[in-house]
């Protein structure tokens, strides 16, 4: 057993380190994708400027919350970019292409296998940088102090929010073993993720049911920040469950995917 | 002319045959526009919450709903995927293919994607308006301000299109068309009054998207929808702008093409 983990982290190291280096090689290219997700977060944060141009709180929510909010939601999201975006190929073309195969082939489990291509996601480390700015900026205007348990807690809940966004993300990219491409359904879920930087109070209250028990993108910053800074615990007590209970499902709909899957001819 | 334009008709005709391949597809691109309206639909109202009347930048409640979610729709009337596609085609090498063709790649371009917009126009637009209308109250436009909205919305297809064409023709100079395509749609989105309406914006923010020829892709037709123009002089001035500017990019399209196909060059095999 801890053979098989050290065996996994070491892999997980060294392919990390390979995928450092293909970003050497593709400087520009890194550069256009870290830049264009600058521009797309500026933005964001330029229509929450704006949307508090005209009135001092939306949905309860003041407008260093809401940045802290928006901040927050970057970190579970950067963390599964920087390991998991290699499922948008699998969604998008290693079913449809038969190409698939090359993952069951190694000795290492398939799901570890198709991941580990691109460790280390440059994207998701700007997410992180840009999500950890925010929040420390706005959580200083708001002259934030969290208790001890709340710092205990913080990582765990940057943790689940990353697992939600991952098992959602695995699920809907497992569709294409059904469906041979399921791009369009990831670009829907990735969508629908989008809402998780607002407050949730805004929505319409069908929305609001959608995002909790649905799509469960209120837990990856909803709920997190309304604890952090309010203290209320509301439902962060559904949130382990919540998060093992997404990923319980995903892996189970990927595992009978692999199961299925059969190559095309040719 | 007429002959010259029938040429193209076959890639209009086999675009909608490719495009009903994939039925699914519009209801995963209806679901995300929706979730897309959804987001700045519900932010605007939390805001316009509460003010009866006439709120911020002259718009009622009903107002700003309609402007945010017909902005969505428009959004996406105008992603007809040439982005996408052309930059894979250069990447690819198979524009290479397109240069034997007794047509213009460019025209070609703007034929075969005309059937996408009016599939998106009726399998996407008209369900999201729908769903929206069941869920939040509307406003009515006059069936003048309507005629002018699809003249408008006519033009917006097209800067849409010229605009989707530059972005792609940048995969002749990087291999991340990514990067580009996710910068182009935000710059776009933001500047064109999709986010946040150009009356909402500060006054030298509201003066440099007034200047840019993305108001008239979304901005531009909404003001019209609305009624939000001063007598026939403004809404014709507004139309105008929308012209000269489709004029303006289509001759920056021919002429960019032309110089990358001087400079083409692709692998053999």
């Amino acid at each position: 057993m801890t053979r098989t983990v050290t065996r996994y982290l070491g892999l997980a190291w060294f392919l990390g380190g390979v995928g450092l280096h293909r970003l050497a090689a593709y400087r520009t290219d890194f550069v256009l994708g870290a830049g264009a997700f600058l521009v797309r977060v500026g933005i964001q944060t330029a229509v929450v400027g704006l949307v508090f141009r005209q009135v001092p709180a939306v949905g309860g929510w003041s407008y260093h919350e809401v940045l802290f909010l928006l901040g927050f939601s970057l970190l579970p999201r950067g963390l599964d970019h920087l390991f998991t975006d290699q499922l948008w190929e699998l969604g998008r073309k290693l079913v449809q292409r038969g190409e698939f195969y090359r993952y069951l082939v190694r000795p290492v489990d398939p799901l570890f296998s198709l991941l580990s291509e691109r460790f280390f996601h440059p994207d998701g480390l700007g997410e992180l940088v840009v999500g950890a700015a925010l929040v420390g900026y706005a959580g200083s205007e708001l002259g934030l102090t969290l208790s001890p348990v709340q710092w205990a807690l913080a990582p765990l809940l940057v943790l689940c929010g990353a697992l939600l966004h991952t098992s959602v993300k695995l699920l809907f990219a497992s569709l294409s073993f059904w469906t041979v491409t399921s791009m369009p359904a990831m670009y829907a879920a990735n969508q629908v993720s989008e809402f998780s930087a607002y407050p949730l109070d805004i929505y319409h209250p069908s929305l609001k049911a959608l995002l909790t028990w649905v799509l469960p993108f209120a837990f990856t910053a909803y709920v997190p920040c309304s604890y952090l800074l309010t203290g209320t615990t509301g439902l962060l007590g559904w949130l382990p469950v919540v998060t093992a209970g997404a990923l319980a499902l995903a892996l189970s709909v990927w595992r009978r995917g692999v199961n299925r899957y059969e190559m095309t001819g040719s | 002319m007429t002959a010259r334009l029938r040429r193209y008709t076959p890639f209009a005709t086999s675009g909608l045959q490719s495009l009903l391949q994939y039925r699914s597809m519009f209801a995963m691109t209806a679901m995300t526009a929706a979730a897309g309206a959804a987001v700045t639909v519900f932010l605007w109202r939390a805001v316009y919450e509460g003010t009866p009347g006439r709120g911020p930048g002259g718009f009622t409640v009903s107002d700003i709903t309609t402007y945010l979610l017909v902005a969505q729709i428009l959004q996406v009337l105008h992603t007809n995927r040439v982005d996408d596609e052309v930059a894979a085609e250069v990447y690819r090498g198979d524009v290479a293919v397109m240069l034997v063709r007794p047509v213009s790649y460019p025209v070609m371009r703007f034929f075969a994607c005309l059937p996408v917009v009016g599939a998106n126009a009726v399998l996407v637009g008209l369900p999201v308006l729908g769903l929206f209308a069941l869920l939040v109250p509307l406003s009515v436009p006059r069936p003048a301000d309507v005629l002018l909205f699809a003249v408008s919305t006519a033009l917006s297809v097209l800067l849409a299109f010229c605009v989707n064409l530059l972005t792609g023709m940048t995969g002749f100079l990087t291999t991340n068309t990514w990067g580009v395509r996710m910068v182009k749609q935000s710059v776009v989105a933001f500047f064109a009054g999709q986010l946040v309406p150009i009356a909402l914006m500060p006054g030298p923010l509201a003066a440099v998207a007034k200047a840019l020829p993305f108001r008239g892709m979304v901005d531009g037709p909404l003001t019209l929808l609305l009624g939000r123009y001063d007598g026939w002089t403004d809404a014709a001035g507004l139309l105008a702008q929308q012209v000269g500017w489709a004029a303006a990019l289509s001759l920056l399209c021919a002429v960019l093409w032309r110089a990358a196909m001087g400079r083409l060059e692709v692998l053999g095999g």
